[in-house]
């Protein structure tokens, strides 16, 4: 659990709720510049936000690159278009 | 995204916004579709039929707009409309029965959870799959739409008929489910372990 040599993280958050749900609105891209500057703070300062940030962003990336994709049926594209054309 | 027609297109036109604007989405309807139903040929209804809707409301599309959150947003209501409808089977949870029990006071996720990253990039895309499509519909969406579409909330918004603050509660209280079922599959993997081997 040492992950932060100086020890400087406080092991509780005041306010874990609200934390949690700023830093995933900073994770979903949602505060821009701003959110990078509360995110340094938190990150530093805080091991439960801490701890949630990395696991947010694990998750975040498992489900972009891990999820099943299915293939699109080859006929489909065609069927849409020939059905374009009758409606035409 | 209004319904308000701006203006007609010529039949070139149309059929330039078809092909170049439309038809490049249909990968993503597709599996939008899928996680939706779960079945191959109502995603393929859903899809083809969203299409359908797109081109007879073509003029309601304003050119160099967003042309995929535009279709994600047909898609959603014929699946709504339509789809929720004939299905004999009602999704088995309803979405303002599970948001009242998630708004109630004392219902989150309780970060002493021992789900840890590392557990979590171990874990197989069958189960990170099979997690997400757990969740009730509602929620299974805005992490759809979030997280694998990449869509911003205020594109949610417009695709969901909802505020903005509501898309960010919705997808905090998704995680949280999403969360606890992933901490089940590590805790019967025997990823979660203090130990790093």
């Amino acid at each position: 659990m040492n992950e932060n040599p100086s020890g400087e993280r406080k092991m509780q958050c005041s306010d874990e709720s609200k934390c949690f749900e700023l830093l995933e609105s900073i994770l979903d891209g949602e505060l821009q510049d701003s959110g990078k500057e509360v995110l340094k703070e938190k990150l530093a300062k805080c091991q439960p936000c801490f701890e949630h940030y990395h696991l947010e962003q694990a998750i975040r990336d498992v489900l972009k690159t891990k999820c099943t994709k299915h293939a699109v049926p080859n006929e489909l594209a065609d069927k849409i278009r020939q059905q374009i054309q009758d409606i035409k | 995204m209004s319904e308000v027609q701006r203006r007609k297109y010529s039949q070139e036109e149309k059929n330039a916004i078809f092909d170049g604007e439309f038809m490049p989405h249909i990968d993503s309807m597709y599996n939008f579709g899928y996680r939706l139903t779960f079945d191959e040929d109502d995603a393929k209804d859903l899809v083809q039929d969203t299409y359908l809707k797109a081109y007879r409301f073509i003029n309601s599309f304003e050119q160099g707009t967003n042309a995929k959150a535009w279709l994600f947003r047909i898609l959603k209501n014929s699946f709504i409309n339509e789809y929720r409808k004939k299905s004999k089977q009602p999704t088995k949870v309803d979405y303002q029965e599970v948001e009242t029990y998630y708004n109630s006071d004392d219902v989150h996720y309780q970060s002493t959870s021992d789900l840890r990253a590392e557990s979590v990039k171990d874990m197989l895309g069958d189960e990170i799959s099979n997690a997400l499509n757990s969740l009730a519909v509602d929620f299974r969406t805005v992490i759809i739409l979030c997280d694998l579409e990449g869509f911003t909330y205020e594109e949610m918004a417009k695709i969901l008929d909802i505020p903005i603050g509501t898309v960010r509660s919705r997808l905090h209280r998704a995680r949280n489910l999403l969360k606890e079922k992933l901490q089940g599959y590590a805790q019967n993997m025997g990823y979660n372990t203090d130990e790093e081997e």
